[in-house]
Formats: C-alpha cells, structure tokens, sequence
C-alpha cells in the first residue's frame, strides 16, 4: 500500500516535472524541471529495487549532464519568445497528431496486455541479491557487443565533436612552436655581399 | 540469446567478427597515425582505408559459411545475406573514398573525415549482421552519428552545416519512433530477438493486437524514415544537396544497402505474423514514395537533389520486393541495390569531376556541352543515366524487371503498373540531363580535375552497369544465393 502510494507520487511528479520542461517560459527553469522528474524517476528505479540505474540516474544525468546543460544554456542565452514564434500556427497539426498518439498508447495500455494478470508484479529480491553485480554479469556476457559498439560510438561523438569544432581561422595568426624549435640559421640569415 | 552464467565463457566463433574487428582497429589505428603524417601526406590515409576495405572483403569472404552461424552469445550473425550486403558496403566505401581523394583534399581534419567513413561502415556491417534489435539499434546510431559528421564536414559551407542538422535532429526523432516501436514489441514478447519476437507475436493472444500494431507502425516508421520512404523523405533533398558530393554518393548506397537489409530481417523474422497488416502499410508508403520520388525530381536544377529525389523513386521500387516477401521479392530488391550502387557511384563520379574552381558543377547548366568537349564522360554519364531510367538492356532495366515481376507474382498488379507508370515519368528528368551534354553547346569553360582513380571509377562503373546489362544471370544468382541465411 504504502509502496503502491510512492509509486503514485513518483509518477505523477516525474509528468509534472515533464509538462514543466515543455512549458516553462523561462530555459533555466525548464532544466531545473528536468532535474525534478529525473530525481522522480530515480525514484520510480528505487521501488523497482534497481538502486544502481537510479543512482547512476542522479549522479551521472544530474550531476554531470544536466549541470553541462546549464553551462551551455548560459552561454547560448537561448531567447525562448524567439523560439516560440509561429508556435499557434502549428498547434493544430501538432494537436491533431498528439491527440491521434494519446488515444493510441491509452488503447494500447488498457488492451489488457499489460495488466497485472498477464504481468506478475515485480517481486522484490532481498538483501543478498547485489543490483550492481546482477547487472555488471549481463553487461558483460550477453550484452557485451552492445556494450563494446556503444564504447566505439562514444568514441566517434568525440571525435565528431572535435572535427567539427577545431578549426585554424584563416584570418588569425598562430604559433608553430615545432616551426620555431626546428629553424636553422641558414632559414633566417642570409649572407648578403656588400 | 542462451542464458550465459557468471563467471562467464569466452564467447565462441569470435572469427566470425573478423571484418568487423578489422575495420574497428584499422580505423583507430588511422586516427593515430594521422596525427604523425604531414599536411601533403594526409592521402595516404585515405589509401590505407581503401586497403583497409580489400582486407576486410578477404576476411568477409573467409569466414562466410553456407549456413548462419552466431557468436557474442547469439547477439551477432553471419550468413551469406549479411556477408553479401557487407561486400556491397565495402565496394560502396572504397568508392567513396576515391572519390572524396580529390574533393577533400583541402579541407581542414582529412584524416579524421576517413576514420568517419570507416565507423560509419562498421556501425552498417554491424546492422546487416544484426539478429535482434539490440545490436541492430546500436549499429545504427553508430553509423548515423558518423554520418551527421561527414555530412557537416564542411564547417566554411553554410549549406552543409544546415544538412548535417536537420539530418541530425530528424534523425533523432525517427531514431525515438524506433526505440519506442520497440519498446512495445518487447513489451508483448520479453525479447529483443528478431526470431523469438516473431516466435512470440505468433503465440501472443488476440488483446495484445493493438500494442503490436502500435509497435509495428513505430519500428516501421524509424526504418523508413533511414532508408527515405515518403513521407519519411524530407531530410534527403536537403541533405544530399548540402553534404560534401562523395558522402551524398556515400550515403545515397551505402546506408541504403543496410537499412533495406535490417529491414527485411525485421519484417522476415520479427514481423511475419502481422504480415497481413505490414504489407497494406507498406504498398500505400510504396506508391506514395514512387509517385514523390519521380514527379518532384522534374522540377529541380540542381543535379544532387534530382538524384536525391530520384533515389527516393528508387528506394520505392526495391521497396516493391519487401512487399512480394517471398524469395523472388528479396533477392529482386538486392539485385536492384546492387545494381544501384554501380549507377549512383558512377554519376556521382562524374559531378565529383565537374567541380572546377569556384564551380560546384551541380547545375544542370553545367552540363551543358559536356560531349564535346569530353565525349567520353558524356558517353559513360549517358550509360548511367539510361540505366538509372531503366532503358532496357542496361542494368537498371533488369533490376525494375526483377521487383516489378515479384510484385506482379504477388498480386499487387496495380502497384506494379503505377510503378511502370512513374519509371516512364522519370525517364524524363535522366533523359534531360542528356539533352543538356548532347544537344547544347558549351556555356563554361571545363576544367576537369585529372585524377586516374576517378577515371577508374567512371569506368567500371559505366562497364559494369553495361555488363550487367547484357548478362544480368551471374548478379541475380548471386542475389538468390545469398538469401541463404534469411529465408
């Protein structure tokens, strides 16, 4: 009961938090909304006994992701009346087609395949069941290619990302210090007969 | 997918990745050795990765087996299906990379551009080679990432950097539709594997019909929206027209290839049991794609966005064999790829040619005169485009041959003949083109780029397409053969 009430209120704060991003006037205040539904969701992993994604939910996506996203927001001073031109004009397309997918995944969530008869409800484990290691022995047996082609595509954001941003300006002037290191005498001086 | 134990086995058969492995090592290996090589130097990157390719086609050929086998505990297979569409992605890279020799030359971070092509293959070789949506997820973002990249290479171009976003959040959208897509089917069946989804969705009760609807339609839409399906296409146009031309010849066959061939394993072995459902989607997004495809090239003038929206006429027609879904089907829509692939890299080859200082040579203006001041060109441009067009005894008219008899066979008569219908509207704008090299005179001053690797290409290109032509029999065995692992 009590269980079935954290539930509840997870959820309804992480879809309020939701609804907040979307709808803050202000950007900085849409992030800190993000914040508070991936905190709410993390919340949601705890009930589930998957104490390690929710921390991993906080510590990594709070506190790396999140206060990067600041930093660039800050910098960019994003103008959301801006962006928020021409909004109406799409609104009922975008509405047509929000609704079409709202009565769609209601229809499909009350079909009766996820209901509690078909789905057991999630036991919990106990004490001597580790969520870190359980999920370290899956990572790192069956999902190990996956795991492995998500490390290379880590690798090319990476690289992609400096590519596209390091770039020599034609019109600066640099400093070659291998140039300098390198010069000879004879690159500099020249022996002129008077 | 056996259930592994901890401690765990070494995974067995790890040779089967011997291509992959390859390509993976080599192309970090590049991005090291870039570092060391001088500003003259940076070419022989790019041969490295055209040897690179060769090797890793030895390898693929060495490990293929008759049969499928798996390694990595099951996430991982090689069959003739996947070996065949990974030789066609080789051939598509090495294309791209001599064509991009020239093109690139002076551009800022060469090394790097050619590590990308190289990710980009991988994550495609690990999509064809992909049995559940796992593997064939994380080869796709793979791939796509690469590609944004290559697409925004040229940071000075505003145009590119435009492509390269709209392709990048267009694609993160459609990426979203997929994962969501599977999020239901895996909600049904507690799999991500194609064949224990399609095991499931065979077994699953009547009430379950609307969530695997709704998960179908999602999957379908995220797969559609990489291979350019109307009314998934919006991103092409612009893209091709914005990419530096050797990747939009890199990206119009390449990521094709293995979309369509994920595509076929996803509607093969995950969705056979609502295949009812899928194949009336799939003749409506067919003709849609068609009918756009062919009517909306006629109005461009420039050249990379006809071919943009001529590969979206395309796309539909080897969509055609998806729908037939019966052997004739698949091995028509791999023949018309293969086929394509020759077409494609040849034309591009030739606009590659035609970029003179300051001139992108894209018009269609551009082309004016080119037979006589170089009849050959004109003459090999000539071939390709009545191939491309489908003029028979030419390759292209086999590969619509192929796809339209399977639809026929199949009984979806009517979208055979819209098809024949559309094909004859598009002979309009290939044949235009030739119009403008045969019958006008010269506007501008050529100045073409002397390159032996290019001629090359133009060459075997405009052969093969002639070759294949005249004796379509060895490429449409192969294509057969190759479906040894699918069906």
């Amino acid at each position: 009961m009590l269980e079935a009430g954290f539930f509840y209120l997870f959820a309804a704060m992480s879809v309020i938090g939701g609804m907040g991003v979307v709808l803050a006037r202000n950007t900085m205040h849409s992030v800190m909304f993000l914040i508070f539904c991936f905190f709410n969701t993390a919340g949601l992993f705890f009930l589930l006994d998957a104490e390690f994604l929710g921390i991993i939910l906080i510590l990594i996506y709070v506190g790396a992701v999140m206060v990067l996203f600041m930093f660039v927001i800050m910098m960019l001073e994003v103008n959301k009346a801006k962006l928020k031109e021409g909004f109406l004009q799409y609104l009922p397309v975008g509405g047509v087609i929000a609704l079409i997918l709202l009565i769609e995944l209601i229809a499909a969530s009350s079909s009766g395949v996820f209901n509690t008869e078909t789905i057991a409800a999630v036991g919990h484990f106990g004490k001597d069941v580790n969520n870190t290691v359980e999920i370290g022995k899956v990572l790192y047996t069956q999902y190990l290619l996956g795991f492995e082609i998500a490390a290379i595509i880590l690798l090319v954001a990476l690289v992609g990302a400096i590519v596209l941003t390091l770039r020599t300006r034609k019109d600066a002037k640099y400093q070659n210090i291998s140039k300098q290191v390198n010069v000879r005498k004879e690159d500099r001086l020249r022996k002129v007969r008077m | 997918m056996a259930n592994v134990t901890f401690p765990f086995p070494y995974p067995q058969h790890l040779e089967l990745m011997l291509p992959e492995i390859i390509i993976a090592i080599m192309a970090m290996v590049l991005l090291i050795w870039d570092l060391f090589l001088g500003k003259d130097k940076k070419g022989w990157i790019a041969y490295a990765a055209i040897a690179t390719c060769v090797a890793t086609a030895f390898a693929t050929i060495q490990v293929t087996t008759g049969g499928a086998l798996t390694t990595f505990y099951g996430y991982f297979v090689l069959d003739p299906f996947a070996s065949f569409s990974k030789l066609l992605m080789l051939l598509a890279t090495v294309f791209a990379v001599i064509l991009s020799l020239d093109y690139m030359k002076d551009e800022e971070n060469v090394g790097e551009y050619y590590c990308l092509i190289l990710f980009a293959l991988l994550g495609m070789m690990l999509m064809v080679s992909a049995n559940n949506f796992v593997t064939m997820y994380l080869g796709l973002e793979l791939m796509a990432l690469s590609v944004y990249v290559l697409v925004g290479y040229q940071r000075d171009v505003l145009r590119s950097s435009e492509a390269a976003l709209k392709y990048f959040i267009l694609g993160a959208l459609s990426s979203g539709m997929l994962l969501y897509g599977i999020t239901f089917l895996y909600g049904v069946t507690a799999s991500f594997g194609f064949d224990a989804i399609g095991a499931g969705l065979v077994n699953a009760n009547n009430s379950a019909h609307g969530v695997v609807m709704l998960g179908m339609v999602f999957v379908l839409a995220g797969l559609v929206f990489k291979v350019s399906i109307a009314p998934f296409h919006m991103w092409t146009p612009d893209t091709y027209e914005g990419a530096p031309t050797p990747v939009t010849a890199f990206i119009s066959v390449a990521p094709k290839v293995a979309g369509f061939v994920v595509f076929m394993r996803v509607l093969h072995d995950a969705l056979p049991a609502v295949q009812a459902d899928y194949t009336m989607i799939l003749v409506v997004l067919a003709a849609l794609t068609i009918v756009v495809g062919n009517v909306a090239a006629i109005a461009q003038r420039n050249i990379k966005r006809m071919l943009a929206y001529s590969t979206i006429g395309h796309v539909g027609f080897v969509l055609m064999g998806l729908i037939a879904a019966n052997e004739a089907g698949y091995a028509g829509s791999l023949v018309y790829l293969t086929v394509y692939l020759f077409m494609n890299m040849g034309v591009f080859a030739i606009i590659v040619l035609m970029r003179r200082d300051g001139i992108q040579g894209e018009l269609l203006d551009d082309f004016a005169g080119l037979s006589k001041v170089r009849p050959g060109y004109a003459l090999a441009m000539g071939l390709l485009l009545f191939s491309l067009a489908g003029i028979p005894f030419l390759a292209g008219f086999w590969a619509k041959y192929v796809v339209f008899m399977a639809a026929i066979e199949t009984g979806h008569l009517y979208l055979a003949l819209l098809a024949i219908v559309f094909s004859v509207v598009g002979c309009f704008y290939y044949l235009r083109v030739i119009k403008y090299m045969y019958f006008d005179d010269v506007r501008i001053e050529f100045n073409f780029i002397e390159s032996i690797p290019m001629k090359m290409t133009v060459v075997v290109t405009a052969l093969a397409v002639t070759a294949i032509g005249l004796y379509p029999d060895p490429v449409m065995a192969i294509c057969k053969q190759a479906l040894v692992g699918l069906i």
